[in-house]
């Protein structure tokens, strides 16, 4: 018996001990990557390419490990956990809603030193991209993919409705839904699950419009957010039956299907309208500008958008390791790989990049339009400035549309969830 | 019983490691969580503020409403639930034929992941192409063809509720092996007096298991005081806060860092359940320890 269990013992400290001198011998920098571009998002196939290529060109001396977040609010919740234990990820990527808790918590790697001693990313990004992301002379994040969401129409379905122009204001809108609805289809996907996103850029368009570039200047007391929910009530009646509680995996999903006529959402979605869209989507659909309010503060042809994902890394402790991470980030905004990113899923970045000719008509058509927008303003859920404001969105918005709270209850019980 | 020096010794090395863990990981967290209920704790910085947390956490309606929503999950599961899972166990006890495929058909909620089972009911309820609304159009209740079940504030709460009813089969099989355990002479006796099924089913079987029914309501009252994963999945507590519960409540305050605050409803949720469990055993100790 003592012999048994003294061999056993023997083995596994035989194995232990080749364990860890396998892993101090092999001295290769693991970079740990949670990545929400996975699954079925668009730049999912690059992304992987990149992660591949550079692992290959590093071979033995560092690893990018994807560890795959399929859900955003999952990872958004994860990140926010992570950045209040101080155990943030090697390389991430994170959103404008958390940029303030991730400042304030000093676990983020300052990338100023490194920026100042090399002159790669002077180079890569526009005058002024970098300076305006510093705080307190410290850089913890990289600008990286910025988002337009202009309207995008399903023009075989309008044409049946009897309309070959997308309307300029909210009442020629609603009217154009009415005659949608006439023809058996449902006129806009909306969506109050989860962060209720698609819905929120909507809103937030009606807020720009009714109130104006500077729309968040005042707080929730402008008058414009009443204004915004009332056009949120009445967009709920031209929606599916689904919409309340759905998520946007649902509220796309009619889109692509065309079971809806009008959809919101970013230029990363384009790839998917050929992807996963009803034969011959992409070839029908329009972009154009949202509807404005008649007697609002906003201007025809405003946009709103801003930027989507910042490039991130947590501090780092080991000099070489830190190194790693730099020389991980640097491979992920060459100009040349945001151009392979930007081309396979439409998605828009920050940093200048040559993009191909050939690019996807819609990417063209949205990148036009926001050049030629008088303003691009942010959308609510990053411009509000409060995580549990933005948090309650979605179920204010779902008792405004089920008839619960009128937009003035609607816009208190944002309030009153700060 | 007086210990010697040396069973007092062995009994202290036995329990320690015990103990360290209890204290370690139950007692000190639950010291933290209400030390950190006093302040403005935000998960980088924290101050002192009093009562404020509980006042603000009482002031509001979503929270409100998560308590009563969690206290309809326990007397749905204590009224409906478990008793329901007594008839079927009684049911089954009799050994009819087939009586283990039920059983295990009734058990299978149990051993699949509640995401995915959370999933499939998000399908069966969707307003547009579910299941549940194409059967009622079947059976002539038209007016429920789009009908969102979870996304309708009269039926969201019902919707999850109901749903919570596939769990019966643990209930089921809890008091299934109880009666495994009755003396087959009772039953003897009672078919010489004539006793039919149903008779020996209620003066013999259902007394004879009561105490392992009682178990089964304060198991089934703790479970859905913590009932989390199915309203998160399904509804995330919407529409308009409507189907929140104590766990989302607490969640969504940790998600917009008010940790202080949301721990507040921790501790107020602990001492829920402690009030609960006090009420259940007063209640039932006669027949649970008896």
């Amino acid at each position: 018996m003592i012999k048994s269990i003294f061999k056993l013992f023997t083995v596994a400290f035989i194995s232990l001990s080749l364990t860890v001198i396998s892993a101090v011998a092999s001295a290769e920098i693991t970079i740990n990557w949670p990545s929400i571009w996975v699954g079925k998002d668009s730049k999912t196939t690059v992304i992987r390419e990149l992660v591949d290529e550079f692992n290959a060109a590093n071979s033995g001396a560092i690893k990018v490990v994807i560890e795959e977040q399929t859900d955003y609010d999952i990872y958004g919740n994860k990140l926010t956990a992570q950045i209040a234990t101080g155990s943030l990820p090697d390389v991430f990527t994170v959103g404008a809603d958390l940029l303030d808790i991730l400042s304030k918590s000093g676990k983020a790697m300052d990338l100023a030193p490194h920026v100042a001693s090399d002159s790669h990313w002077n180079n890569v990004y526009p005058e002024n991209a970098l300076q305006s992301n510093m705080t307190d002379g410290q850089l913890i994040t990289l600008p990286y993919e910025l988002f337009v969401t202009p309207v995008t129409y399903n023009k075989k379905l309008l044409k049946a409705a009897g309309y070959d122009e997308f309307p300029d204001n909210y009442d020629d809108f609603f009217k154009m839904c009415e005659a949608v609805t006439a023809t058996g289809k449902v006129c806009t996907s909306q969506m109050t699950g989860k962060n209720g996103w698609t819905s929120m850029l909507w809103f937030s368009q009606a807020l720009a419009s009714a109130g104006g570039p500077n729309i968040y200047e005042n707080g929730l007391d402008d008058p414009a957010f009443v204004k915004a929910f009332e056009v949120m009530e009445k967009m709920y009646k031209y929606t599916t039956s689904d919409a309340i509680g759905a998520d946007a995996g649902v509220s796309g999903g009619h889109f692509l299907n065309e079971r809806t006529a009008v959809f919101m959402n970013g230029p990363w979605f384009i790839a998917r309208y050929t992807t996963d869209g009803i034969e011959g989507l992409h070839a029908n659909i329009g972009v154009a500008a949202a509807p404005m309010l008649k007697g609002g503060k906003g201007a025809p042809g405003g946009y709103v958008g801003g930027k989507q994902s910042s490039l991130a890394a947590g501090k780092q402790s080991d000099p070489e390791k830190e190194k790693a991470v730099v020389k991980f980030l640097k491979w992920l905004t060459t100009p040349e790989n945001v151009a392979r990113l930007s081309y396979s899923s439409g998605a828009m970045f920050i940093v200048k990049a040559d993009l191909p000719s050939d690019m996807d008509r819609l990417f063209t058509e949205m990148n036009e339009g926001k050049g030629n927008a008088p303003y691009v303003v942010e959308i609510f859920q990053n411009a509000i400035g409060s995580l549990a404001v933005s948090k309650e969105f979605p179920q204010a918005l779902s008792a405004l549309a089920l008839g619960e709270v009128t937009p003035e209850e609607a816009v208190e019980m944002l309030k009153d969830a700060d | 019983m007086k210990l010697k020096k040396d069973e007092l010794l062995w009994l202290i090395i036995f329990i320690t490691p015990t103990i360290a863990l209890f204290f370690l990981f139950f007692l000190l967290p639950i010291l933290f969580l209400f030390v950190t209920s006093f302040t403005n704790w935000n998960g980088i910085s924290a101050e002192f503020v009093g009562l404020e947390n509980y006042a603000k956490l009482f002031s509001k309606k979503t929270f409100i409403r998560s308590i009563t929503n969690n206290l309809y999950w326990c007397i749905t599961a204590a009224f409906v639930t478990v008793p329901l899972g007594l008839i079927i166990a009684l049911l089954l006890a009799h050994k009819s034929r087939g009586w283990k495929v039920f059983r295990t058909i009734l058990f299978i909620p149990q051993v699949v992941s509640s995401a995915a089972i959370a999933l499939m009911w998000l399908a069966l309820f969707n307003a547009e192409y579910g299941l549940v609304n194409s059967l009622l159009d079947l059976l002539g209740f038209s007016e429920y063809k789009n009908h969102n079940w979870l996304g309708n504030i009269r039926t969201a709460n019902m919707a999850l509720i109901g749903f919570s009813l596939c769990y019966v089969g643990y209930f089921m099989v809890i008091m299934l092996a109880k009666t495994t355990g009755i003396s087959q002479e009772y039953y003897d006796a009672a078919n010489i007096d004539g006793a039919s099924q149903f008779q020996k089913d209620v003066h013999i079987t259902a007394p004879l298991i009561k105490s392992t029914f009682f178990l089964c309501i304060i198991l089934a009252v703790i479970f859905n005081l913590r009932q989390f994963e199915y309203v998160f999945l399904m509804t995330a507590g919407g529409p308009a806060n409507k189907t929140s519960v104590l766990v989302v409540y607490i969640w969504n305050e940790l998600s917009v860092q008010r940790l202080g605050r949301g721990n507040a409803a921790g501790v107020i949720m602990i001492a829920i359940g402690a009030f609960l469990l006090i009420v259940l055993r007063k209640l039932l100790k006669s027949e649970t320890y008896n």
